[in-house]
């Protein structure tokens, strides 16, 4: 019972690191149906760009944070026109091809750039905890928390509410169909990609705080991050948020009962239960898994 | 005048000084060649080059002391970035180059496939480094290790506990009530697993718990922590790589975990630089298992060791500008084992080498790094001759500080105090 409040805590603060990443994954995923083999990759230049801004100009990565969100926008810009826009028509193989691909460059190019040394950004905040109720929060993860919220309301409410949202939930829905309204699918795709990229870039800026930054960082968390993106439900918001919250609740429970050995086993489990026995995810429409919802 | 004579002096003590060196090389007849395997491009090009550099500093100092059998050493070096690369590098260096003997490889990811290269052409392959504990257990009769294996390291973490620590802490070693937390790749576990079973079956130590992470998808330790807390334990033992260390050691402080005694083991995680990077002087307090390091008192060596040691360090920090990293110490240590068992047999044929190499029975203190050896029938040297030494976090950075015969440094908090008093 004394190490339930700090199950509780490491719990919801998990789950916002892995909401983070996840929801950008979703929806590239929901709306182009490419599966992003790249995704990890974006959140390793994220961590950079916050590593390197501190140790040049000792920018703090909420600082930082302003400036990722033009700079991702500009590299989702450029990466999909350089690389996805020709595949985007293509078969699930050659998209699939394509990303990994894309993933293995990206590890390289910073293999070649910045070396495979570990790489540490400690602003005063990173190593900063609050005690709570007998639980020990960090703070940047607080943060991460909280700008993951934020930006999955946010994006929700981009999807419902705005004409650009609507447009891209139909485009989601039926390709042929969306175009023959007049809706240009090519542009739909490619904002898809970029906001995507723009949510998964600003992931590594939060997270260099509460993690090391080298080339491989992103594969650490790219595997969960697609476990979140079935289990909650392909292209769902809210479904990354609480498949996030979900994934992270096993984790914690299962490494403090079980072992921390039988963690992966656990949630590769449910993942597994979900494709069986709801394909479209925990909060995905029926028969969405078909359509890319 | 004066000038004249001191300039005469000068170079006459110069003249002097190079002729030991001048003379040894002038009198060794021919070459003598073997292979140097070693991972110079690709991720683990930093320790491959770094453990190149160790054996090329210790082949020049072997050049001026006789050489081997008589004759300079020289090298034949190949590339090996990947296990592939090693066994075709392996037979080039063997059928092209014709050498006897290969030696390297730093990784336990290339020993294995550069060995049963070796192995196919009865060629010796003389490792260096690598620690998979499998290496020496397949029954290879060309197949030797100057280094512990991974299950040395946790011989040595018991050791450390029950000679050191358990004293120290005011407990037989029965009474330690120990947990383990270790990285699950064959290195972490066969470490590990070797800690255990001496923890528990010659010292009787209470486990309180094992735990094992794949240390390339761990993102929160706080759970195994906030269990750790609870049980208590006066040791942690562990075994991690480099990210996942960090990781731990943070959410340890933000968890106010704090057992009596950290004691882990290898150049990766808890015993990489990096770790001090990291965490500045919250790194302070864990011990970490490794080659000698800053205040490693070459007096405590015999003379022989002595002798070379000095001579070893001196080479590194004038080509390098700083103390033995860990690398050089491996490859150096195992070379100048090699001189000594070539310079007994007088022969690289494999019956007489393998005799001259199980004939060997040097005491700690001989060697470089104050290594012995004696080596057991599977090609492996063993524990208690490899004098591995005990190295502390203090003021974020790493000091020997066990045997404490072998060094000028001395234990701090022990028990850990809490974590704003280990400054």
């Amino acid at each position: 019972m004394g190490a339930l409040p700090q199950l509780v805590v490491s719990t919801l603060l998990l789950g916002g690191i892995y909401a983070l990443i996840a929801v950008g994954l979703t929806l590239i995923f929901g709306i182009m149906r490419v599966v992003n083999f790249a995704h990890g990759e974006f959140l390793m230049l994220g961590m950079y760009l916050a590593f390197w801004s501190f140790s040049l100009w000792r920018l703090d990565p909420y600082v930082v944070l302003v400036v990722a969100l033009p700079v991702f926008f500009v590299v989702g810009l450029l990466s999909y026109w350089l690389v996805m826009k020709g595949v985007i028509k293509a078969s699930h193989n050659v998209q699939i091809f394509t990303t990994v691909g894309l993933s293995i460059a990206l590890q390289n190019v910073a293999l070649v750039l910045w070396t495979g040394d570990y790489r540490f950004v400690r602003p005063w905040h990173a190593s900063e905890v609050v005690r709570l109720g007998g639980a020990a929060l960090n703070l940047s993860q607080i943060v991460a928390f909280a700008v993951a919220v934020a930006f999955t309301g946010g994006l929700m409410a981009f999807m419902k509410f705005t004409h650009a949202g609507r447009v891209m939930r139909a485009t989601a829905e039926d390709r042929e169909a969306a175009t023959l309204m007049g809706i240009d699918t090519e542009r739909v795709y490619r904002l898809a990609w970029t906001i995507g990229i723009v949510c998964v870039g600003v992931a590594g800026v939060l997270l260099s705080p509460v993690y090391t930054v080298y080339p491989q960082a992103g594969l650490q968390f790219v595997l969960l991050a697609y476990v979140v993106v079935v289990l909650g439900g392909l292209g769902d918001m809210r479904g990354a948020l609480f498949g996030s919250l979900i994934v992270a609740a096993v984790e914690t429970v299962g490494a403090y009962t079980l072992g921390i050995a039988w963690k992966e086993v656990l949630y590769f489990v449910l993942f597994i239960l979900v494709l069986v026995f709801r394909p479209a995810g925990l909060f995905g429409q029926r028969g969405a898994e078909t359509l890319g919802m | 005048m004066q000038r004249r004579i001191l300039v005469a002096a000068v170079s006459v003590l110069a003249l002097l000084a190079t002729l030991p060196v001048a003379t040894a090389e002038a009198q060794l007849k021919g070459e003598y060649k073997i292979g140097v395997l070693e991972p110079l491009t690709g991720p683990l090009s930093s320790e491959g080059k770094r453990h190149l550099a160790g054996y090329e500093i210790m082949r020049d100092l072997i050049n001026a002391r006789g050489g081997v059998m008589g004759k300079k050493l020289v090298f034949a070096v190949a590339d090996i970035p990947n296990p592939t690369a090693a066994a075709s590098e392996a037979n080039r260096l063997i059928s092209r180059e014709g050498v006897k003997i290969l030696t390297g490889s730093f990784s336990s990811t290339l020993c294995g496939a550069a060995s049963e290269a070796a192995a196919r052409h009865n060629v010796i392959y003389w490792e260096s480094s690598c620690v998979d504990p499998r290496f020496t257990r397949r029954g290879l009769k060309t197949t030797f290790r100057t280094e512990i294996d991974g299950i040395g390291f946790g011989w040595y973490q018991v050791e450390f506990a029950v000679k050191y620590v358990a004293p120290r802490l005011g407990k037989k070693p029965s009474e330690l009530r120990v947990a383990f937390l270790s990285e699950d790749s064959s290195y972490g576990q066969g470490a590990t697993e070797a800690a255990r079973e001496r923890a528990k079956k010659e010292f009787g130590m209470q486990e309180l718990a094992a735990e094992y992470y794949n240390f390339q998808t761990i993102n929160d330790f706080t759970p195994i922590l906030i269990k750790f807390k609870q049980l208590n334990p006066d040791i942690l033992f562990g075994i991690s790589r480099n990210n996942d260390s960090i990781l731990l050691w943070k959410q340890a402080k933000e968890q106010n975990f704090v057992p009596k005694a950290v004691i882990t083991a290898g150049a990766t995680g808890f015993g990489s630089p990096d770790f001090g990077k990291a965490l500045g002087n919250d790194a302070n307090g864990p011990f970490a298992l490794l080659e000698p390091g800053p205040g490693f008192k070459v007096e405590g060596l015999r003379p022989d060791g002595r002798e070379i040691e000095t001579a070893f360090r001196a080479a590194v920090q004038k080509a390098t500008g700083s103390y033995p990293l860990g690398g050089h110490q491996l490859a150096a240590g195992g070379l100048w084992l090699l001189k000594i068992v070539l310079d007994k047999a007088g022969t690289d044929e494999l019956d007489a080498f393998r005799k001259a190499v199980f004939a060997l029975d040097l005491p700690v203190g001989s060697l470089v790094n104050g290594w012995g050896a004696k080596f057991d029938e599977t090609g492996q040297n063993s524990n208690d001759r490899v004098q591995h030494y005990m190295l502390q976090w203090q003021n974020g950075a790493l000091v020997t500080v066990w045997p404490e015969e072998f060094t000028t440094n001395r234990t701090k908090w022990l028990p850990l105090p809490a974590w704003d008093k280990r400054k």
